[in-house]
């Protein structure tokens, strides 16, 4: 921490950049493989976007293919689904992120207020456990939860004498059942994030919090939330920038080809699939990937924007 | 000196009647020829096997051959990716029109053109073998891209497999024959087995839209499905007027007919609720008694009525193939498999002269397909193979999965399979079956590319619910995908491929 600190200062000082690089080696060496992959799998690839303005012939290659102009993003505007995309895209993407956020803070915070450490390390482990699963095993695990005929709580409801709705032709339910998912599957991620953020904070302030007598509650709501706030503001950001990319993996395993359903869970992802799994037209998919990302860059921009106003050391840059 | 010209112009003038006398092949250098194909990368002999093929092609050609598996698991997406990557890594490609999208590949730019010259120089039996008329249906602008599997018989048409002994305690003496006979059994089924779901379906798949949806429109129409297109709504007429395109999906009964009935069957539980999103072995499922039926083509139906017979004796597996109603029924096309050149290969050469091989030499052929004599498999006098006791194909077999090229000539036929029933079938298809009438024709997607793709989405929106009977009211759903089809311009569409059939067929 303290590094960075002073390279800040340097950088605003104005002294050369190759002290300041010497001065940070060991954190820049740490960060070096992040920069590579970065650099190998974001930035190198990033010229072959043009395919997204070509009519593609494998023969000749991306860039001696013709040029089409914006031939290819028109589909997706004379769909007609737009709208209802755009709207399913966002909306589950902001429930993701805002309930996702708040959840992981609760576990996090609760965690660190457990005091049995062997207890604080296994519920950490099983809470981590979902994020490992696969899409595909959580889809048939969430079919065998719910499926009308032979489905687990479909007995179970049955024994006790109930009548079992038939969840997979019911639209309504799915925002619900897939936003509660994506909370299984995600909170424990989240919720190591924002512990290893606790973790780092300055016990010292705690300390003197308790001794002046300070309750957990006060605590949590005058130190930990604080400190925390620029954590949450990055991941924020961050998460911003996708705001228009679904997680196609998620969506097209629950919910497939069940048509019934489309109208609350058709993103734009599972749109596309579906519009062009037979005519495999690179260049189109690829023109919906960076329109999806263009917006993306002016929502990060605006937002960092908003929060440079609001407070200009949690801005990105 | 104007001896000397004349001479010379003599000489330019009888080289230029001469025939082309072609050099002898250049295979000095050893190469590896990488060979792309579609399926698991398997685990039983075949690469034992490969080993003596690579030794009997290294001595006549001084090539080896190596596969490049496009394993089932996304296998649509990872097959035209790894055309589309290509660099030089693949030669030769297993293709097909009908579900490898060969045509659109080509144009695409996926393949090398075949000159008659090379054709001839590299593959020169396999080249003898089809006839003319074959490579012209192989020809995209002038252009051979694909070698034909054009002499192998075999039927993929579509249809349902059922129980022979428990449609006859349906009352059904010979068996199903047309859709009602079908909703009868599968009612039997319901009311009779416990337990049995008349027809498990993995409705998760986007397969069986077309599959059924087509399968109720041949048995109930003459129309005749055209091949090629991102999305199965283009069919002609009827055998007699197979130009023109039906407006089945547009107007008339017959598919609000399909809607009611199969909402009528939903009701009823012929299969799950929530089929939709079922992803079950449903295989394995009629083998073990839990299911009734199973959709789909009649080679697969060969080999399972042998299988079920041993799981489930007595049970008489049965197919009821779409179009039966209307004798409506087309021979396979016979780019169904084809085998292409990468346009990227950089042994196009060697690679022709190893499909050559692997087509027509007896040999290398019966090694792909059956494996090591003696060893693996056995031939008796009436030319059946058989396969030893206890042989396990998924640990014993061999697996070059070799559909583009399969040759009657060197095949044997299997023994354990009920060649009895399979002919009858096959007779019964003789007399009725049609050719393809639309070989000569190559969808061009290029004037409406991105209509297609909005039609492509209706039908996969809309179909499923027909076709699973998933709806509160059949009449306004199908009268809704028919708004639909007309928002997202059907009508241009139709127009368009109208036209470009006129200028194959009406010139």
């Amino acid at each position: 921490m303290q590094k960075t600190y002073s390279a800040q200062q340097q950088k605003r000082g104005g002294s050369n950049i190759g002290r300041m690089l010497w001065q940070n080696k060991t954190l820049i060496l740490m960060c070096l493989p992040a920069i590579v992959f970065f650099f190998v799998f974001s930035y190198l690839p990033m010229p072959g976007a043009y395919i997204a303005f070509t009519n593609f012939k494998y023969n000749l290659g991306i860039y001696a293919s013709p040029f089409v102009g914006l031939k290819n993003f028109e589909f997706l505007f004379r769909s007609g689904q737009l709208t209802l995309l755009l709207r399913n895209t966002v909306l589950y993407n902001l429930a993701f992120i805002i309930l996702g956020n708040v959840v992981q803070l609760f576990f996090a915070i609760t965690l660190n207020e457990v005091s049995n450490k062997g207890y604080k390390k296994i519920a950490q482990s099983i809470m981590f456990l979902p994020y490992f699963i696969s899409d595909v095993l959580v889809s048939l695990l969430v079919y065998n939860l719910l499926n009308y005929d032979y489905g687990f709580i479909s007995h179970l409801v049955r024994s006790m004498g109930g009548e079992m709705p038939k969840v997979y032709q019911n639209a309504s339910a799915w925002p619900f059942i897939i936003v509660l998912v994506n909370l299984w599957k995600s909170t424990g991620y989240g919720t190591v994030v924002y512990f290893a953020a606790i973790t780092g904070m300055d016990s010292s302030m705690m300390e003197a919090a308790q001794i002046d007598g300070a309750s957990a509650w006060q605590r949590i709501r005058y130190i930990t939330l604080p400190t925390l706030k620029p954590t949450v503001i990055i991941l924020f950001l961050f998460a911003i920038g996708g705001i228009l990319k679904g997680n196609f993996g998620l969506f097209y395993n629950l919910v497939g080809n069940n048509s019934m359903l489309f109208k609350t869970t058709d993103i734009i992802e599972t749109y596309v699939y579906r519009s062009m799994m037979n005519s495999f037209n690179f260049s189109q998919s690829s023109a919906v990937g960076l329109f999806q990302s263009v917006v993306g860059f002016f929502i990060v921009l605006g937002a960092n924007a908003f929060v440079k106003h609001l407070d200009p050391d949690y801005a990105l840059f | 000196m104007k001896k000397l010209l004349a001479v010379l112009c003599a000489m330019v003038m009888v080289m230029g009647l001469m025939p082309v006398v072609l050099a002898e092949p250049d295979t000095s250098e050893h190469v590896k020829i990488v060979y792309l194909v579609t399926g698991d990368k398997p685990t039983n002999r075949t690469y034992e096997v490969l080993d003596k093929i690579n030794a009997l092609l290294t001595e006549k050609i001084n090539a080896e051959l190596e596969f490049r598996w496009i394993e089932w698991t996304d296998w649509q997406t990872q097959y035209n990716l790894a055309l589309a990557t290509q660099s030089g890594d693949i030669d030769l490609i297993g293709t097909a029109t009908d579900w490898l999208d060969a045509w659109p590949n080509t144009q695409k730019g996926a393949f090398l053109p075949l000159s008659e010259e090379m054709l001839k120089t590299y593959a020169p039996k396999t080249w003898e073998s089809v006839s003319q008329a074959h490579w012209d249906l192989c020809k995209y602008d002038g252009q051979i891209y694909l070698i034909p599997e054009d002499n192998y018989a075999q039927w993929t048409n579509h249809g349902f497999m059922y129980r022979g002994d428990w449609a006859k305690e349906a009352g059904l003496e010979n068996g199903v024959h047309s859709w009602a006979d079908l909703g009868v059994y599968f009612q039997y089924v319901k009311d009779n087995k416990e337990g049995v779901i008349p027809w498990d379906a993995n409705g998760n798949g986007s397969s069986y839209s077309p599959q059924m949806a087509g399968g109720w429109q041949t048995s109930h129409t003459g129309n005749i499905a055209i091949e090629g297109f991102p999305v199965a709504i283009f069919y002609g007429v009827s055998k007699d007027d197979p130009y023109t395109l039906s407006r089945y999906y547009l107007e008339g009964d017959e598919l609000v007919e399909f809607a009611r009935t199969m909402k009528a069957w939903a009701d009823a539980g012929y299969w799950r609720a929530d089929v939709l999103n079922y992803t079950g072995d449903v295989v394995a499922e009629m083998e073990e008694g839990a299911t009734a039926a199973h959709q789909h083509h009649t080679q697969t139906w060969t080999g399972e009525r042998t299988t079920m017979e041993r799981k489930q004796p007595g049970s008489d597996l049965g197919f009821f193939y779409f179009g039966e109603e209307q004798k409506n029924l087309i021979s396979l096309n016979i780019t169904h498999g084809a085998m292409a050149v990468a346009a990227q290969s950089k042994n196009p050469e060697r690679a022709l002269m190893v499909y050559d091989l692997m087509r027509n030499d007896p040999e290398i052929y019966r090694l792909m397909q059956y494996g090591f004599e003696g060893d693996m498999y056995t031939v008796d006098e009436n030319g059946l193979f058989s396969r030893p006791e206890g042989f396990n194909d998924s640990t014993d077999g061999v697996s070059f999965n070799f559909w583009w090229g399969r040759n009657d000539g060197l095949e044997y036929r299997n023994a354990q399979l009920d060649w009895d029933a399979i002919l009858a079938l096959y007779a019964r298809y003789d007399e009725v079956k049609i050719d393809y009438p639309y070989g000569q024709y190559i969808y061009d997607n290029s004037m409406v590319g991105p209509l297609m793709d909005n039609l492509s989405n209706v039908y996969n929106t809309y179909m499923p619910r027909i076709v699973f009977g998933m709806n509160d009211d059949p009449d306004a759903l199908v009268a809704e995908f028919r708004q639909a089809l007309q928002d997202a311009g059907i009508e241009m569409v139709m127009e368009e491929v109208q036209g470009q059939l006129d200028a194959v067929y009406r010139k």
